[in-house]
């Protein structure tokens, strides 16, 4: 029992006990109110402006593509894209039955529209590339919907979306919020930042609701430049359809300082579509099928160039002084080499034969001779001196340099010494040498010009770049034998014109013949397995302007599928040129 | 004279708050708005009703605490039986020109009762352990009934009033330790007894970010109103969280956030002091009666554990529960609750001094 003092004591301490506490949890509060007011307040005012600015893209306008005839091949189309700023799910729910008003979006977009609100981005896409109407409906709705804004974008389009589509390649929006068109492939990846430009933005005060109050800052985007082609749209749609009637071919056509008229690939493939995006089942479709369309086969594919490589072997040898354009060489339908046997692809022998004759029938044996004197090293040089095995620095991504072996890389890459018979077989482009049709083109290109130099190019040049001679008394007998070969020789039978071919064949093999097959006509073998047809050529031959490279994948031989298209595309040419 | 001395300084600190008061709510609203003049004519109608209590003699109240009790708790229990059928989550009774909200007087009426049945108490009576039973039963039944209402910060605040004057009035103190500890041991019970909304609640308060866009958006956009305010706030009118309605309830339970975000550290804190001001001043009456004594404990309590409430909801360090902040926050039954316990604390000055 408490003294009545006691109590007193009791009651006075507990008032006290209260008061210090009231005063210690008012100290909390103004503690707290430091906390925030003053030691966190930069943190909390760049919150409260980010709250209530908008900073919203303005998607920069891409350069066009236009071909050296002034078509336009690449474009773009002014459109409209919905964005919501995030917002609480009720809103959300909100604007998007406000909207479905005017947009009748099917369940599965709905759906979609809500996973994407759970990916935490800062605003979402509605819809992208609105129709006329649809922005009128929306637009004139906009005060009802909160925090929904509508933004300019672009989609790119395409003249000739076949035609053109290695070359072009193909353009996606990027995912981002900011969904500005970047290039994936072909020029539009390349020339990305040239063709792009810099995005701009606006600044806009909203308030809580995200109802827009005034615009505070805009600054402008940079268009995009731009890019205008060597290429001439007519050409290029004429060696399309001439390549249209094989299974899988390229081309590419060039002028004497490099400039490429026509680069197609066979089969092309909608870039049209695959800029607006293709459902997964189509991408598998295009990537399943067995022509691979979707392979640019004229810079990122490489073959073993066969026959046409014995230009550069017979060039080698004449400027090592291993020939003389006199010297007779026998063919007796093959040589042995390290016990095997190569065969000539003209089993009963051409006889004796001069640099001439051996370039214009195409004889085997006389390369595989004059190579195994050449050595690999040899060949090497004045291959690579021609570009093979070398990048030619063309405006697309993705270029494969090919392969030219010598001693050192059989050493690194295949781990053994080189052996004689390799020098044979690459003596006739065979084996390990590997080559894309622009190095083949660009080759020739390199002879007819007489110049080491020359490299093709997509975009007009300013100036020519100095000239390196070639070797002249060699480069003027390898010209004449490949007049020869159109006159006489493996291509006479389409190639034998007024103004004048001159150009090789090649036929190059896919895998080893076995010996039943030999001399089997091509026509009858399982597609696969056929042999790749090459041609090259210049025309005409008195004063070279225009260059081509065919090759027409399994298409047999190239005298016969190859050269026939070359012809036709340098009449095509010439007959531009006359008017 | 003491007593003078007195009266001078409350009605000082009165008037300070008056004028915060309607500065708040200019602020608020965005300038002198008709919603601002209804404010202050309510103002005027509490200060007639304080003035008019002043004149009561305190013991007039002592004789009909229990009845003013008795008749609050049927009205709340009217207001919350019809509620549950008819009304919807409705708390007050509409008469004509004005509405009637049991649960806001019936923090008034607990602090009468309690404060009438201690001081009918001899002194020796009170170390015992079941003569502080009665008065928990008056404070726990009320709270139970407001809190399935459900109006969780009214409850709370009930429980704190009732609980602080049984504490003051000398609850054995080792029993006391130990109700403590029990308290905290049932609290995962009471937790399943929370709807869903109110368990959001705390557990927002727990982690503000857990949901910015939905049920914590309200306690974030308070903390950026409050911190982007910095030492001297960003100026009269030129608060952006408030003006663009980033702050919900901007004029009532959020007007500290409101006018910390435009007067920065030194208004809020000068509003703070302001408060301690005038609950130490309930505190340190010098009264003659028992009665009078823990009517103002009582009083000081429930004025202390509003403001704390709020203020503690507003900076994220508390719930958000709807407790409006005294004085300060727009709309009626709130301010003429205050407006009555001034006038209370009026009418023992003026006692003393006589």
């Amino acid at each position: 029992m408490l003294e009545d003092r006691d109590l007193k004591k009791l009651l006075s301490f507990r008032k006290n006990f209260v008061l210090i506490l009231i005063g210690v949890l008012c100290l909390v509060l103004i503690g707290n109110l430091y906390i925030l007011q003053v030691r966190h307040a930069h943190k909390y005012r760049l919150m409260s402006d980010r709250n209530r600015i908008r900073v919203l893209p303005i998607v920069p306008k891409r350069g066009r593509i236009i071909s050296s005839d002034g078509k336009v091949l690449a474009f773009c189309d002014y459109k409209h894209r919905i964005v919501m700023d995030r917002c609480p799910i009720n809103v959300f729910k909100e604007n998007i039955e406000i909207l479905d008003k005017y947009l009748n979006f099917t369940k599965e977009e709905k759906g979609n529209l809500l996973n994407f609100r759970k990916r935490r981005q800062s605003s979402i896409t509605i819809k992208d590339e609105l129709t006329r109407d649809e922005f009128v409906k929306v637009s004139m709705n906009l005060f009802r919907l909160r925090g929904v804004h509508i933004l300019n974008t672009f989609s790119r389009r395409y003249s000739k979306p076949f035609e053109f589509s290695h070359l072009l390649g193909y353009t996606a929006k990027n995912a981002n919020e900011f969904q500005v068109l970047t290039g994936k492939t072909g020029l539009e990846l390349f020339f990305d930042k040239k063709l792009g430009g810099n995005i701009g933005n606006i600044q806009k005060e909203v308030n809580a609701a995200g109802y827009n109050i005034r615009i505070i800052d805009q600054e402008d985007p940079v268009n995009g430049e731009d890019l205008k082609l060597t290429i001439n749209s007519e050409i290029q749609e004429f060696v399309y359809n001439l390549l249209s009637k094989h299974k899988v071919g390229a081309c590419c056509v060039l002028d004497m300082k490099g400039n490429i008229i026509a680069l197609v690939s066979f089969p092309g493939y909608d870039i049209n579509s695959m800029s607006l995006g293709i459902s997964h089942a189509q991408w598998n479709e295009l990537n399943s099928n067995q022509y691979k369309p979707l392979l640019n086969r004229f810079s990122s594919s490489v073959y073993p160039p066969g026959s046409v490589f014995k230009i550069v072997t017979a060039y080698a040898a004449l400027c090592e002084g291993i020939v003389s354009p006199k010297d007779r060489i026998l063919c007796l339908g093959g040589i042995k080499q390290d016990d095997r046997t190569f065969h000539c692809w003209y089993r009963a022998g051409h006889g004796r034969l001069n640099i001439y004759e051996a370039l214009s029938y195409s004889c085997d044996c006389y390369f595989f001779q004059i190579a195994k004197k050449l050595g690999i090293q040899k060949l090497d040089k004045y291959a690579r001196e021609l570009g093979f095995g070398l990048k030619t620095g063309i405006e697309l991504p993705n270029e494969r340099s090919g392969l030219m072996p010598n001693k050192e890389w059989k050493l690194i890459h295949r781990n053994g010494y080189w052996k004689t018979y390799e020098t044979i077989i690459a003596g006739i482009g065979q084996g390990y040498v590997l080559a894309s049709l622009i190095q083949i083109a660009s080759m020739m290109g390199k002879i007819y010009s007489n110049n080491l130099n020359y490299s093709p190019s997509l975009l007009p040049r300013d100036q020519a770049e100095p000239a390196i001679p070639l070797k002249k008394e060699a480069s003027d007998v390898v010209k004449r034998a490949l007049h020869m070969v159109c006159e006489m020789g493996t291509a006479r039978g389409s190639c034998h014109t007024v103004y004048g071919i001159a150009g090789k064949t090649g036929s190059s093999q896919v895998r080893s013949i076995k010996e039943k097959e030999v001399g089997i006509n091509q026509q009858l073998i399982e597609w696969k397995s056929r042999d790749h047809a090459l041609f090259t050529g210049v025309a005409p031959v008195n004063s070279p302007k225009y260059i081509v490279a065919v090759i027409v994948e399994h298409g047999g031989g190239g005298s016969s599928v190859a050269a026939p298209i070359a012809r036709k595309i340098f009449d095509k040419l010439l007959e531009k040129d006359a008017g | 004279m003491q007593g003078n001395k007195e009266i001078k300084i409350f009605l000082i600190l009165l008037t300070a708050i008056i004028l915060t008061s309607i500065l708040g709510q200019v602020i608020a609203f965005g300038g002198f708005e008709v919603q601002v003049k209804k404010h202050i004519i309510k103002i005027i109608f509490g200060l007639m009703i304080l003035f008019g209590i002043s004149r009561v003699d305190i013991r007039f109240w002592k004789s009909f605490a229990y009845l003013i009790y008795a008749l609050n708790l049927f009205c709340l229990l009217l207001v919350s039986l019809l509620g549950a059928t008819k009304l919807g989550a409705q708390r007050w009774i509409d008469f004509y020109f004005f509405s009637f909200q049991p649960s806001e007087f019936m923090k008034l009426s607990l602090v009468f009762a309690i404060a009438s049945y201690y001081s009918d108490l001899s002194e020796y009576e009170l170390n015992q352990l079941k003569i502080h039973m009665f008065p928990f039963f008056l404070t726990i039944v009320p709270a139970f009934i407001i809190l399935r209402q459900p109006d969780l910060g009214t409850a709370m605040l009930l429980s704190g009033v009732g609980i602080g004057m049984i504490f003051l009035a000398g609850f054995p103190t080792k029993a006391f330790i130990w109700s403590v500890v029990g308290f905290l041991g049932i609290c995962p019970i009471g937790w399943h007894f929370l709807r869903d909304y109110q368990k959001n609640r705390i557990l927002n308060f727990i982690d503000p970010g857990r949901d910015p866009l939905g049920t914590g958006y309200h306690i974030l956009q308070s903390r950026i109103a409050i911190g982007s305010g910095h030492v001297f706030g960003k100026g009269l009118f030129q608060g952006t969280q408030s003006s663009l309605n980033f702050l919900p309830e901007k004029h009532t339970d959020f007007i500290f956030t409101t006018i910390s975000e435009e007067l920065g550290f030194v208004g809020s804190a000068f509003i703070i002091f302001l408060f301690a001001g005038l609950i130490y001043f309930f505190f340190y009456i010098r009264s003659g009666s028992k009665f009078s004594c823990h009517l103002c404990f009582g009083l000081g309590l429930m004025l202390f554990l509003h403001m704390f409430i709020n203020i503690g909801m507003v900076l994220g360090i508390l719930p958000v529960v709807g407790v409006p902040l005294p004085f300060l926050s727009y709309g009626g039954s709130s301010l003429i609750t205050f407006m009555i316990s001034c006038g209370l604390v009026m009418s023992i000055l003026l006692k003393v001094r006589a």
